[in-house]
């Protein structure tokens, strides 16, 4: 980026007319796949872009470039204005934007979310990465497979409504497959805002140790114990962030909460939070309207608690509702806000083992793919299991299981939930789609009863 | 690569949004050895260039060694410059005009109470790029896509019912101008669809078991995505996607050879098709856009390849699938336009005629297939009954699921040309980190047997 982000923020501001906001967001990437022990792909990413929302009598419009000359500012903050101006002229009625927010009476104080050596990106930390993973695979007669990325990313708010916030933040990822010649694997990841942290060889041990080379079996359909690893419970509590505690989908009455705040809607031990600067979360500072992120407490001891806000929701939600410092986008998403921080706080299980204990006979999944809403009111959702599922007999995990199709609900998972483990860790799928916004969940293992299978890959 | 996107979404009546963005970059791939290294930048300047070649090359340099492989040669160089059809510049259209066709949309599901949200939106984009390599290729292209839909949400208590019109998830876009999004005629559709989403609210839901079932073009082309279209991707089938978008049932072993489906069943992949939101002159590897049977009377014979692929199980060429979306991702194996060939079936209302008992499904509303695309589930937003070769009543939450060649081996009759339909699709993702390709699908009205329904 030619200027700091926040100085380009405010140079760009004054090309607004109006109430205008510029975010600034500067992305720099370095993506390193690998398949079949080898290196296969690697991205690397410097791109920064700039863009205007404006707002006019409500309506509001969004120009973008990423090229950063005066010239090219002064006409995407031309193109936001006269959008926004010509909408409020046609209509000749108010839109549904309640204006920028506020700003915050105090400094928006700092994540503490950015690592400079993760920012560094140098490629031979990848490449060591790589090259440790694929030793050991060799080893133990697998081939290694999966992702390393690491990102810094630069985020500007400038506002005439008088906000000024800028942070740095880094994100690391990798994720390493195992998979033997007759098609069995495992799978582990880790996510961190350190580059440092992820060990190829770890993961790669962790992940072979899930390749069981027995013939599965296929479990058919029908409901049964299910102790879900950390990242399966990550991927339901990411849907329900969108589905339950969406405000705006709460407002229109679409969601999963509706009439449900205040009363009990998961097990009592079960206790969900969206913390932003909880220590192992990829953390934030503010979000994309420039309001500073509060812990909130989303789910406590099983009663559903609250619902999030950008400054859009909470006008369509009306009375007492305020942003909460959840907008994933300048002006508000059009599919409203979600929690992008979600910790659910951990129980007293030791490990996955003293988690299958009690079950007689269930199921044990590492990871969950391709999950997509059924129903949304119903938090139901259906998805496969991939990489390593396992049956639990007399109270230990066992056999290899055929992938499953699962088709529940997160929320009757989550008031079905019997015991969590004691360590929560920081899971992610690293969705690295547009321009990067790393995030994941903190979660536990749990254990929950009554897992609806509906059906099985042959 | 210069890329301008504009949508603009009407919801309850009011402009809720108009986004327009534009971005310009470069991206240079590079092989050093047996390593590929790739590096954007948005610096188009000698000395940014220079630069992001350089950082292309180091990180290739960094790569754990391992042996090279090729790359399948290139019939011939490309040259010269493509062009999409759009015959009314969508960015040409006044906003004012714009919003007067979302309004009057948004107006014709107006009324009922129980109407939570009604949407409205259209959209365009332009992309611009050129292609030089060390080969010595050196082309341009350039194309619209244009296109928009319509949803309404209905709830009453706890049920909760959407419809959309032509399609949800983004609406119908296809490589063509604004003439496109006037043909999908929004507003005339806009009652029927609020209507049916009230409905809805008060239907039975739909039966479990197994049924006939007759999906509409649009379930068809989803179908074909999700279960043939990735299931084909040479990358997939060689293990090099199974970190993230999964492997195949399918292998390399079984082209020529396979039984994917019934002899009903005739699948192509066409880059060259008018309007194909997967169409262009040249793919991102400098490979001439082509037309390839996959599938012929059931047969596997061919998968969707890129350099790469192909030379790694010896194909004499590439199949011209290596797409990137956007200056700052490099080339991936990607569909162009796979499409289910017309049959003989006649019409929709013959098809119908044609079936004495099971269900009729339309638009998509859920999908998930696992990660060697061969256990699927799916859900539209409707179902009607049929009975004695007609139409009856409604269903709701209609869901069917399957085992790939299972299912299009249980198809029995497709719709004949007069009823094939070209189905935009903008949000299929694949790769690391994420890219979304669009691609088309040409399908129309088909029916199978004896499959799974109501399991959701």
């Amino acid at each position: 980026m030619s200027a700091p982000p926040l100085e380009l923020a405010e140079r760009a501001l004054e090309h607004g007319t109006g109430q205008t906001q510029v975010t600034v967001i500067g992305e720099r990437s370095l993506t390193s796949r690998f398949a079949r022990s080898r290196s296969t792909q690697v991205t690397a990413v410097d791109d920064t872009t700039v863009e205007f929302l404006c707002a006019t009598d409500g309506h509001t419009s969004t120009a973008t470039t990423n090229a950063l000359d005066d010239d090219s500012l002064r006409d995407a903050a031309r193109r936001a204005a006269a959008a926004a101006e010509a909408a409020a002229r046609t209509h000749g009625k108010p839109g549904g934007y309640p204006g920028l927010p506020v700003p915050a009476e105090t400094p928006v104080r700092p994540s503490d979310g950015h690592d400079p050596a993760t920012a560094e990106l140098g490629p031979a930390l990848a490449g060591s990465a790589l090259q440790a993973a694929f030793t050991l695979a060799e080893r133990r007669g697998l081939e290694a497979f999966g992702i390393w990325t690491a990102g810094e990313v630069s985020t500007a708010i400038a506002t005439s409504a008088g906000t000024s916030v800028h942070e740095a933040v880094t994100d690391a990822h990798m994720r390493v497959i195992a998979r033997d010649p007759g098609g069995r694997s495992g799978f582990a990841s880790h996510t961190s805002m350190r580059s440092a942290d992820l060990d190829g060889e770890s993961l790669l041990r962790r992940a072979a140790d899930r390749v069981d080379l027995r013939e599965p079996l296929t479990l058919p359909p029908g409901e049964y114990p299910v102790v879900l690893e950390a990242e399966a419970v990550g991927i339901l509590l990411d849907f329900l962030g969108a589905l339950a505690f969406n405000g705006l989908a709460h407002a229109q009455g679409r969601g999963a909460l509706v009439d449900r705040l205040g009363t009990s809607v998961a097990a009592p031990a079960v206790n969900l939070a969206d913390s932003p600067r909880y220590p192992s979360t990829l953390r934030r500072a503010f979000d994309a309207e420039g309001v500073p992120k509060r812990p909130l407490p989303l789910i406590q001891d099983g009663v559903a608690n609250a619902v999030v806000h950008d400054t859009r929701s909470a006008a369509a939600a009306g009375g007492e509702a305020r942003s909460t410092g959840h907008a994933l986008a300048a002006g508000g998403d059009p599919e409203g806000p979600v929690p992008t921080n979600l910790v659910l706080v951990g129980g007293g299980a030791a490990d996955e083992h003293e988690l299958a204990a009690p079950i007689e006979r269930g199921i044990y999944v590492t990871r969950l793919w391709y999950v997509n809403p059924v129903r949304e009111r119903e938090t139901l959702l259906t998805g496969t299991t991939r990489d390593g599922t396992f049956l639990i007999e007399d109270g230990r995990i066992s056999s290899p299981l055929r992938d499953l199709r699962f088709t529940d609900s997160a929320l009757r998972l989550l008031a079905a939930t019997e015991a969590l483990t004691a360590a929560p860790r920081l899971v992610s799928e690293a969705d690295l789609y547009y321009r990067r916004f790393a995030h994941g969940q903190v979660c536990p293992a749990l254990r929950a009863q009554g897992f609806r299978v509906t059906g099985a890959t042959v | 690569m210069a890329r301008h996107t504009e949508n603009v979404l009407v919801r309850d009546g009011r402009l809720e949004r108009i986004d327009d963005d534009r971005s310009d970059g470069v991206g240079v791939r590079v092989r050093s050895g047996s390593a590929w290294g790739f590096a954007a930048t948005r610096d188009l300047t000698r000395a940014g260039l220079r630069q992001a070649l350089a950082r292309a090359m180091a990180i290739a340099e960094a790569q754990p060694a391992s042996a090279a492989y090729p790359l399948a040669p290139l019939q011939a160089l490309a040259r010269g410059h493509w062009q999409g059809p759009c015959d009314v510049d969508p960015f040409s259209i006044s906003l004012a005009d714009k919003l007067a066709l979302l309004m009057a949309a948004d107006e014709g599901m107006r009324g009922d109470p129980r109407i939570v949200r009604r949407e409205v939106h259209c959209q365009a984009r332009r992309e611009q790029s050129a292609f030089a390599s060390t080969d010595g290729a050196a082309c341009s292209q350039s194309f619209v896509h244009c296109g928009g839909g319509i949803g309404a949400v209905a709830v009453d208590g706890e049920e909760v019912q959407m419809r959309s019109f032509p399609v949800a998830h983004g609406g119908a876009v296809a490589a063509a101008g604004w003439e496109h999004l006037l043909g999908l005629e929004l507003v005339g559709q806009a009652p029927r669809v609020a209507e049916e989403a009230c409905a809805l609210l008060t239907a039975p839901a739909c039966p479990s078991g197994r049924s006939t079932i007759v999906l509409h073009d649009e379930q068809v082309a989803l179908q074909i995505h999700e279960s043939i279209g990735h299931a084909l991707e040479l990358d997939r089938m060689l293990l090099f996607e199974a970190s993230y978008a999964g492997t195949s049932w399918v292998t390399p072993a079984d082209l020529g050879t396979l039984r994917y489906g019934s002899p009903a069943l005739n699948i192509t992949a066409d880059a060259t098709i008018a309007g194909g939101l997967g169409s262009f002159g040249w793919d991102d590897e400098g490979v001439q856009a082509t037309r390839t049977p996959l599938v012929v009377e059931g047969q596997l014979r061919a998968a969707l390849a890129d350099r790469a692929s192909a030379a790694m199980i010896g194909l004499s060429h590439s199949g011209g699938c290596a797409r990137a979306d956007g200056f700052a991702r490099q080339p991936i194996v990607r569909m162009t336009n796979v499409s289910l060939e017309a049959g003989d079936a006649g019409s929709m209302a013959d098809l119908i005629a044609d079936t004495d008992e099971g269900l009729y499904l339309e638009t998509n509303h859920s999908w998930s297939i696992d990660d060697r695309r061969l256990h699927f589930q799916f859900g539209t937003e409707v179902a009607r009954e049929i009975r004695g070769g007609e139409l009856g009543r409604l269903y709701r939450n209609p869901s069917y699921a399957g085992i790939t060649p299972q299912f299009w081996g249980s198809l029995d009759a497709v719709c004949s040309a007069d009823a094939w339909h070209l189905w935009g699709l903008t949000n299929c993702g694949k790769g690391e980190p994420g890219q979304v390709a669009r691609v088309s699908h040409g399908a129309a009205a088909a029916r199978f047997r004896d499959v799974e329904v109501g399991v959701a």
